[in-house]
């Protein structure tokens, strides 16, 4: 199922939507010019992992010496804290652990939808415009 | 008898006066104009209870080491370092003069015998160069360091401490107690004794919560930490929290790369005296699951501190191999002593 999100140009870097599609509430993320698809759930306790912090991997090579790098990027979870790699919905604590879902983002113009693709320009009240990209996911 | 290392026996000179031969003029002097005394670690243990420790290898041959239930290989602590006060050039000669001592009133008369090298409590600088001067004498297996601590011994100004215990082949013996004068608690002073008496397990728990989260054992992977005297029943709990927790706050500290309880059970070993167990049996079996087996446990009898006949509750649940590792292969792996073997060091 596709479900149109947002237009791109008003979606911005860093930024998240949190949509319900048929009961599942799923977080759409823009870090850079990707974006990411993933469930709102944590599989620890059901908190609401979408509304935590994106946060790439923290590295040392030896106590004190720790860097920050941008591969893999994880969700944190607000409650407490456990992590999922935002792109495959790992667990933080290796593919033994539950992870959580993860789903297909993509770019889509506007004349590719004109079937009827559930999104917001329905409810909205702004003029719909078929010309410009959609993000476009894949639930 | 089976095999046995015994982890933790005691010894300690009974005057500074022992100490002379090892010490300058000026260090005698001091002692002498100023009155130092040892007190014998007599604040630590209920009045009364105690046998002094052994104050010469005659006295540890007739009640040790040749007693009903001798052992192969006794590991001696001697804790009088621990009395040192905080004059650090002081706690530095002591230390050198002890392990002098060691040497020659224990080491060098018995291939039996090994020790903890006593280091400078004060300065990590002087355990270092002690660490280097005495540390690759065979006789010595760990570098011997109180619960009670400046400084949690996680901490990087340790750190060449463990470097150098490492190059010269020993590991890390931590102990109950500490020098007088350092807090009982990880939170202060007590106002009483018994507060104090068990106050070395909650500080031993601070310290194994140290080493891990300072990374010790990245930076050490061959380090292992034998803690001594401080119980082991209240590991499972910890670790329980401690898993739980990091996985909530490991970001802060990303060398911890693996969970506690994995570092723990790879790099810690705790003595069987005292070893704090529940009276029922099957609580017992539960205890030791609890631990993920009896792996992390070595024999001591803590001579001459007497913790009643729970080593033997604990024996009588465990299997033969368990017990033989128990009582002498985890400790002959640690140390790196051949168990079974001749045992002779010099």
């Amino acid at each position: 199922m596709r479900v149109v999100v947002a237009p791109v140009s008003s979606f911005s870097d860093g930024e998240r939507r949190i949509v319900d599609v048929g009961g599942r509430s799923i977080g759409v993320f823009r870090v850079g010019e990707s974006f990411y698809g993933i469930r709102n759930r944590c599989p620890h306790q059901g908190g609401p992992l979408c509304l935590g912090h994106v946060l790439g991997d923290a590295v040392a090579d030896a106590p004190g010496q720790a860097a920050v790098v941008s591969d893999p990027l994880r969700i944190a979870c607000p409650w407490h804290g456990w992590e999922y790699d935002l792109d495959s919905g790992q667990s933080f604590m290796g593919a033994a652990m539950p992870g959580v879902r993860s789903y297909g983002v993509d770019l889509e113009p506007g004349g590719a939808l004109l079937e009827r693709v559930p999104g917001p320009y329905v409810a909205e009240t702004f003029e719909v415009r078929v010309e410009d990209e959609y993000v476009v996911l894949h639930a | 008898m089976d095999d046995a290392i015994d982890c933790d026996v005691h010894c300690a000179p009974e005057s500074y006066d022992v100490l002379f031969p090892y010490l300058s003029d000026y260090w005698r002097q001091y002692i002498t104009e100023a009155g130092v005394r040892l007190n014998g670690m007599a604040h630590a243990y209920p009045r009364g209870v105690v046998a002094p420790a052994p104050a010469s290898y005659e006295a540890l041959a007739e009640r040790v080491l040749r007693g009903a239930s001798e052992p192969r290989i006794v590991v001696l602590n001697c804790l009088t370092g621990f009395e040192t006060h905080r004059n650090p050039y002081f706690a530095a000669a002591v230390a050198a003069a002890l392990n002098d001592w060691l040497r020659e009133e224990f080491l060098s008369r018995d291939s039996r015998l090994r020790a903890s090298l006593v280091v400078s409590t004060v300065s990590p600088d002087d355990a270092v160069s002690e660490i280097e001067r005495m540390g690759e004498d065979p006789g010595f297996v760990q570098v011997l360091l109180p619960v009670r601590s400046d400084l949690p011994w996680g901490h990087k100004n340790n750190h060449p401490m463990f470097a150098a215990a490492r190059a010269a082949g020993l590991q890390v013996g931590l102990h109950a107690w500490g020098r007088a004068g350092k807090a009982p608690t990880p939170s202060g002073f007590t106002t009483t004794y018994l507060e104090d008496y068990l106050g070395n397990q909650p500080i031993a728990q601070a310290q194994v919560l140290s080493f891990i989260s300072e990374g010790v054992f990245e930076r050490f992977p061959e380090l292992r930490v034998v803690v001594s005297e401080c119980g082991f029943a209240w590991l499972a709990p910890l670790l329980w929290r401690f898993d739980k927790d990091w996985k909530g706050v490991w970001r802060e500290v990303p060398w911890v790369k693996r969970r506690p309880s994995e570092y723990v059970r790879e790099h810690f070993c705790f003595t069987t005296a005292p070893a704090h167990l529940p009276s029922d049996p099957v609580a017992i079996d539960q205890v030791v699951e609890m631990m993920a087996g009896s792996a992390a446990l070595v024999y001591a009898s803590d001579y001459p501190h007497e913790h009643g006949d729970a080593l033997a509750a604990l024996l009588g649940r465990l299997s033969d191999e368990q017990r033989r590792r128990l009582m002498c292969g985890t400790a002959a792996d640690l140390y790196g002593l051949a168990a079974g073997a001749d045992y002779q060091i010099r």
